[in-house]
């Protein structure tokens, strides 16, 4: 009898989250091709700082090494618990020794160097957006694992 | 989605080639810490992949680090290590890059995802 209330029940769940399922591979994908466009935009303005600075002038040998000073990131991300799957959001940090990276490239730097800086940060918001998608994906696949696994033992 | 009030979160790394590593540095996620290690890695055609392993590994290690970026032709190099990382936090999230479009066939996640949409789970 209680097979008969159960498997229904399970079975209809499994399919809301199956719905569910495809519904967050579709929109994790379109973040992916968001940040797809947003990095080929970024890139497309450090292309021209590069061709107005010169080659190397915006390249890794401006990035901080192990040796350069310690300086803490300005752009952090936070958790919060939302029905029991962890969801990040952007948070500037309030550490006081954070830098401007446009620094590491000069002090006049063009303004293409700023309009990347804008995309990237801009980028940031959607690669979070993308990764809780990917946290309630993996959660909704626990669930289901979780249910096939019941439905397994109600059919021996 | 604006940038919220200021708190002490937890950092996003990345493992990426230079533009990639360039571009997100500019939008302020790079850190060097007390102990001198910084949360990004720039790969170069000369790079071990045992480096990056390496790196990919430590990333995972540190309790400061919540969420690993890496460009998806590089996540290729190390998928066995990338597909061993089941937990929810760190997050790794593979992104494309300017020479390599996104491949959701390569995801790892994406590929666990449609794992379960098998035939024999269909028929029941």
């Amino acid at each position: 009898m209680q097979d008969s209330i159960d498997k229904p029940v399970v079975n209809d769940l499994l399919d809301k989250l199956t719905i569910k399922q495809l519904y967050l591979i579709e929109e994790k994908m379109r973040c992916e091709l968001n940040i797809e466009s947003s990095i080929n935009n970024g890139t497309i303005h450090l292309a021209k700082s590069r061709y107005i600075m010169g080659q190397s002038s915006v390249s890794t040998a401006r990035l901080p090494v192990e040796n350069s000073p310690e300086f803490s990131a300005s752009a952090v991300c936070e958790t919060k618990d939302e029905d029991g799957v962890i969801q990040f959001k952007v948070a500037e940090s309030n550490a006081e020794n954070t830098v401007n990276p446009l620094r590491w490239f000069g002090v006049l730097v063009p303004q293409n160097l700023h309009k990347a800086q804008g995309i990237f940060k801009n980028t940031i918001n959607f690669v979070i957006e993308c990764v809780n998608v990917q946290l309630q994906l993996l959660d909704n696949m626990k669930k289901m694992s979780i249910l096939k696994k019941y439905l397994s033992t109600l059919e021996n | 989605m604006a940038l919220q009030a200021a708190v002490k979160g937890k950092l996003i790394s990345v493992i990426g080639d230079e533009d990639t590593c360039v571009g997100f540095l500019l939008g302020g996620i790079g850190e060097i810490n007390k102990n001198r290690h910084p949360n990004f890695m720039v790969v170069d055609k000369n790079t071990a992949v045992s480096e990056i392993e390496e790196c990919f590994k430590r990333f995972v290690k540190r309790d400061d680090i919540d969420i690993i970026l890496i460009n998806q032709n590089i996540a290729e190099l190390v998928r066995h290590v990338i597909d061993a990382h089941t937990s929810p936090v760190p997050a790794v999230l593979e992104i494309p890059s300017k020479d390599h479009p996104y491949d959701a066939s390569k995801d790892s996640i994406l590929r666990r995802a449609k794992g379960m949409f098998n035939p024999e789970d269909l028929v029941r």
